[in-house]
């Protein structure tokens, strides 16, 4: 890769750069600043709108009272029941049980209390999902 | 570049660099006074290696990594330079915190191991859960750190309770609030030497390991498996997968083409120390091995992007994989026998 062949495309990184090691004209390597490619941009939203999906997806049946919104905001955390229950320090079992809504309704406060610390959120926001 | 003060009041100057391992142990190295830069480190600490592990499953699909396991490049560094590290791990969280700013304030800057999810100051796109992302610790701030972070262009400020989840994250590989910094570096390491060790060690873990997923024998097996995959799984299913493979290759950190840039890089540097022909030949090889790796994921990206529409189909992207496997076979047959013919 010349220093000219370094992507310069699209800037999704927020602003922010990242480094490629790319030759100068007198053929050494050099660190240049590439501000997005758009071959990266394609399958990285691939695996974006992906996630951003499957979120959509649970809200919906977190709505219609399928699923807890403990599973809601788990995912939006990007996780998985056993980082989660790591995380909680709660077993993975009970967390996927707390996936049920009548029984996360019926979970007591200390509990609640240590899935919102795990995820980083207020006690509201771990009973509700956005509408 | 800029340049920051540690709680020393000692200089410390932010490098911009495109791994963040190489990026940290670089760093520390040169702030004990060694100049040496991030290509030469990933090359000693043979940071190069291909493997495909399709029983380790990452946002549901195998992962594929194009460099050795998190912190081999640290460790063989530091040992290949003689280098001594302090090394710590943690299980109580306070414990770590508390150790960490006590380092700090003999002016030491600290690297340490994070989940770079709860890094707050990356970009959305950039944030997943991986607890594999290494950052400098220059001092503490009011309610947080200054952090050099070598994949950013610029040192950030880090919330104190963000570095606490990062640091103490759980899941697969946890780091438990791993830190280190050095405690005693060789101020004239022997660098030929180290070459020769990281280039031989390169030129084994690409060549020897004796099972399908590791090596130039991993990139033929999984070229085979992408040339089958639409059949085998659908093609959704298929694109998934490519993508996922290019994501690896070009996002997480890689200065371009799975390493193999970084790499090109280093083989230049080498071939300077040692005045070696050969190693420059190498490198150019190892740039136009490369620029296939970019091509293969122009190729891919193309097929996600146009459900398969055009000429570009699965079994260029996996036969421009199969070139690489070949050309980089002939590569690290060549580089170990150059590397054993250098004197150190």
């Amino acid at each position: 890769m010349k220093v000219n062949e370094v992507p310069q495309d699209i800037t999704y990184y927020e602003g922010e750069k990242r480094a490629c090691y790319a030759l100068n004209d007198k053929g050494k390597y050099v660190i240049v600043t590439s501000s997005g490619w758009s071959a990266e941009e394609v399958v990285n939203g691939l695996a974006v709108t992906e996630l951003a999906a499957n979120l959509e997806e649970t809200r919906k049946a977190v709505l219609t009272g399928l699923k807890s919104p403990l599973c809601y905001h788990m995912e939006r955390r990007q996780m998985i029941p056993d980082i989660l229950a790591k995380t909680a320090g709660i077993a993975t079992f009970r967390v996927k049980r707390h996936f049920r809504p009548e029984i996360f309704d019926k979970l007591k406060l200390s509990v609640l209390d240590r899935y919102a610390k795990a995820l980083a959120i207020t006690m509201q926001e771990l009973k509700t999902v956005p509408e | 570049m800029n340049t920051e003060m540690t709680a020393g009041g000692k200089p410390f100057v932010h490098h911009h660099s495109a791994h963040c391992e190489s990026g940290v142990t670089s760093a520390l190295f040169r702030d004990k006074g060694v100049e040496i830069s991030e290509p030469m480190i990933f090359g000693i600490g043979s940071g190069i290696f291909f493997g495909h592990l399709s029983f380790i499953k990452w946002v549901g699909l195998p992962i594929s990594t194009y460099r050795s396991q998190p912190g081999a490049v640290f460790r063989k560094a530091a040992k290949r330079l003689g280098g001594e590290f302090v090394t710590n791990r943690f299980r109580n969280p306070q414990k770590g915190m508390d150790e960490l700013k006590r380092v700090l304030k003999t002016g030491q800057i600290v690297g340490m191991t994070t989940n770079i999810y709860w890094l707050s100051y990356f970009p959305n796109r950039f944030r997943f859960q991986f607890n594999g992302h290494n950052i400098i610790i220059l001092r503490e701030i009011e309610n947080g750190f200054r952090v050099s972070d070598p994949v950013l262009d610029h040192p950030v400020d880090c919330l104190t309770e963000d570095l606490e989840r990062a640091r103490f994250a759980r899941g697969p590989l946890e780091p438990r609030g791993f830190m280190y910094y050095p405690k005693f570096v060789n101020p004239y390491p022997d660098l030929k030497a180290a070459c020769i060790r990281g280039m031989k060690d390169s030129c084994n873990m690409m060549l020897k390991i004796p099972l399908p997923i590791f090596g130039i024998r991993g990139i033929r097996s999984l070229a085979k498996k992408i040339i089958k995959m639409p059949e085998k799984i659908g093609f959704h299913e298929a694109c998934r997968h490519l993508a996922n493979i290019v994501r690896m290759q070009e996002e997480v950190g890689t200065g371009g083409a799975g390493f193999r840039f970084m790499y090109a890089a280093f083989l230049q540097e080498a071939a300077e120390l040692f005045g070696s022909d050969d190693l420059g030949r190498l490198s150019q090889e190892m740039t136009s091995i490369g620029d296939v790796w970019r091509e293969f994921a122009v190729v891919s990206a193309r097929i996600v992007k146009q459900r398969g529409q055009a000429e570009d189909n699965f079994s260029k992207a996996g036969g421009l994989m199969l070139i690489c496997a070949g050309r980089e076979e002939a590569l690290f047959k060549e580089l170990n026998i150059v590397a054993r013919k250098l004197k150190a």
